[in-house]
């Protein structure tokens, strides 16, 4: 018998990554669509770690919730209880003593540095550089301990509270702090520079996932994936919330939008960070920080309130409602990385599957299903694509 | 560009491990570290405002055995048992409590099979009552 059509059929297949991992850090699922080592299409499903938080606040009550909402995330718990704690201050009505706004802005900092630090580490190491990866680990282990001197936890620091913080800074600890950082600071130094020269790091990072501005505008980024892209938006200057309208800082961007620009607007973060701390141990005021917990209102008037804060990924927002008892009526919370996560899966269109763990993580093959088939009538010769259920009637 | 990194690497191997060998050495804990926090039965009024205010719902109130002494002020003789598996340590028992009754601890080693709670260490806070006394 005589052959009529040439049948090509071109593997698009389905990936799978997540939301079970070893590499990936968060039970999220990717499914990539490949064409060969191209990714066609990316879809990003989330849902999986859904602990009902904002149903748990209403549950609770306003002080309670400022210990809960700390837990919705182990990295940025800081932050967190601070964008919750001070919608709380605007229902209230109350204004922390200037000395807890520095010190607020000081644990949210320390904060910011090693949240940056551990995800240089994890960039450097899912590029394959775990070498670096553990010498930065290894120095960010310096940053939770003063984190620990400051709050009395290396992790869930529980510092901030209704009309303050939760315990003061005397001198001996301020001194050992700014140690911690000063010699931090070196070796920051040398890990950047140590991303601007290492070819590896430097070839798996460059126009790995690149958001041009006008997109990370249009999908809505925040944070320094934003500021990557040139987006200057940074809510620590546009709301000037805690102490941030007094210290001074930059905010960092980089223009060209790639998976390095964003690691150099961490690392010049991570600068502005250090000299922030180091302002805030020097310009200290004076005066008690930590207010009586057991004085503070029971009961919160009928009234509405809306904070954002700067997370070390970017905005985050609390929406609180008071019924007036003891407990909110509702608390809306809006992370960062939800809104970057969702909204930036048109940035691996185009790409190498072999970047995709450094755009987000690393990824476990597995051919799911076969999208499309081309055929080729040999007669004719023409090559035409049909969907591949459609295979059964072709005509011979 | 070059490997960065290699001159770090070499002095790295004739440098002190980093790593800390737990549990054979300690780690290096602050003073004031939250650690294992405990109620003190000789303030301890039995108000149970550490067991309302308590986010994770670790601390429940607890009957004092008749053999102990109860100061006057704890009428309903009853005292908080924190239940450290559920305990988070954000110290919000030891913040509200209106007579400073828990004595705070940097204790962090935690780790158990059985489940662990404050009863033995609040109770080795106040004394057996003598024979002949009526409380």
């Amino acid at each position: 018998m005589e052959a009529t059509h040439l049948i090509e059929i071109p593997v698009t297949v389905e990936i799978p990554v997540g939301p079970q991992h070893p590499a990936l850090h968060e039970p999220l699922l990717l499914k990539l669509y490949a064409d060969g080592e191209r990714i066609i299409k990316v879809d990003v499903m989330t849902g999986y770690n859904h602990r009902g938080v904002e149903k748990l606040a209403e549950k609770n009550s306003f002080y309670r919730d400022i210990f809960i909402v700390g837990r919705v995330c182990g990295i940025c718990n800081t932050v967190h209880a601070n964008c919750y704690v001070r919608a709380l201050e605007y229902i209230l009505g109350v204004d922390p003593p200037p000395r807890a706004k520095y010190l607020r802005v000081l644990a949210m900092e320390l904060e910011r540095i090693h949240s940056h630090m551990l995800i240089l580490a994890v960039t450097a190491e899912l590029a394959g550089y775990e070498t670096l990866f553990m010498y930065l680990m290894r120095d960010r282990e310096y940053i939770m301990k003063s984190k620990e001197i400051l709050t009395g936890q290396r992790v869930m620091a529980d510092y901030m509270m209704v009309g303050g913080v939760r315990r003061d800074l005397d001198e001996v600890k301020a001194s050992r702090i700014l140690d911690i950082v000063k010699r931090v600071e070196e070796r920051i130094r040398y890990y950047h520079r140590v991303f601007q020269e290492d070819v590896t790091i430097n070839r798996r990072l460059r126009d790995a996932g690149r958001i041009k501005h006008a997109d990370a505008l249009a999908h809505s980024l925040v944070g320094p994936v934003a500021r990557g892209s040139g987006v200057k938006t940074d809510v620590r200057v546009q709301d000037k919330y805690d102490a941030y309208g007094d210290i001074p800082f930059n905010v960092i961007t980089e223009d060209y939008g790639d998976s390095y620009a964003r690691a150099m607007v961490r690392f010049g973060e991570l600068y502005e960070s250090i000299n922030m701390v180091k302002y805030i141990l020097t310009h200290l005021p004076q005066g008690n920080p930590v207010p009586d917990e057991k004085r503070l209102p029971r009961r919160f008037p009928v009234d509405e309130s809306y904070a954002v804060v700067e997370a070390p990924r970017g905005e985050l927002t609390y929406y609180v409602s008071s019924s007036g008892s003891d407990k909110p009526y509702r608390v809306k919370i809006r992370t960062p990385s939800l809104n970057n996560i969702v909204n930036s899966a048109f940035a691996y269109v185009d790409q190498m599957i072999a970047d995709v763990p450094i755009i987000l993580g690393s990824f476990d093959p597995c051919i799911s299903c076969m999208e499309r088939a081309v055929i080729t009538d040999l007669r004719r010769g023409l090559k035409y694509r049909v969907p591949l259920k459609a295979l059964g009637g072709v005509k011979k | 560009m070059k490997p960065a990194l290699i001159k770090e690497v070499i002095k790295g191997i004739f440098a002190k491990p980093a790593t800390i060998q737990y549990p054979k050495e300690r780690t290096s804990i602050e003073p004031d570290f939250r650690g294992r926090q405990y109620a003190d039965l000789k303030k301890c009024i039995g108000c149970s405002l550490c067991a309302v205010e308590c986010p994770a719902n670790a601390i429940t109130m607890v009957k004092v055995p008749d053999e102990y002494v109860v100061p006057k002020t704890n009428a309903r003789k009853i005292y908080p048992v924190v239940n450290y598996f559920r305990c988070v340590f954000c110290y919000r028992c030891v913040t509200v409590c209106p007579t400073s009754a828990y004595l705070i601890t940097n204790e962090y080693r935690l780790a158990s099979s059985a489940p662990i709670d404050s009863s033995e260490l609040s109770l080795s806070t106040t004394t057996k009552v003598k024979a002949g006394d009526v409380q």
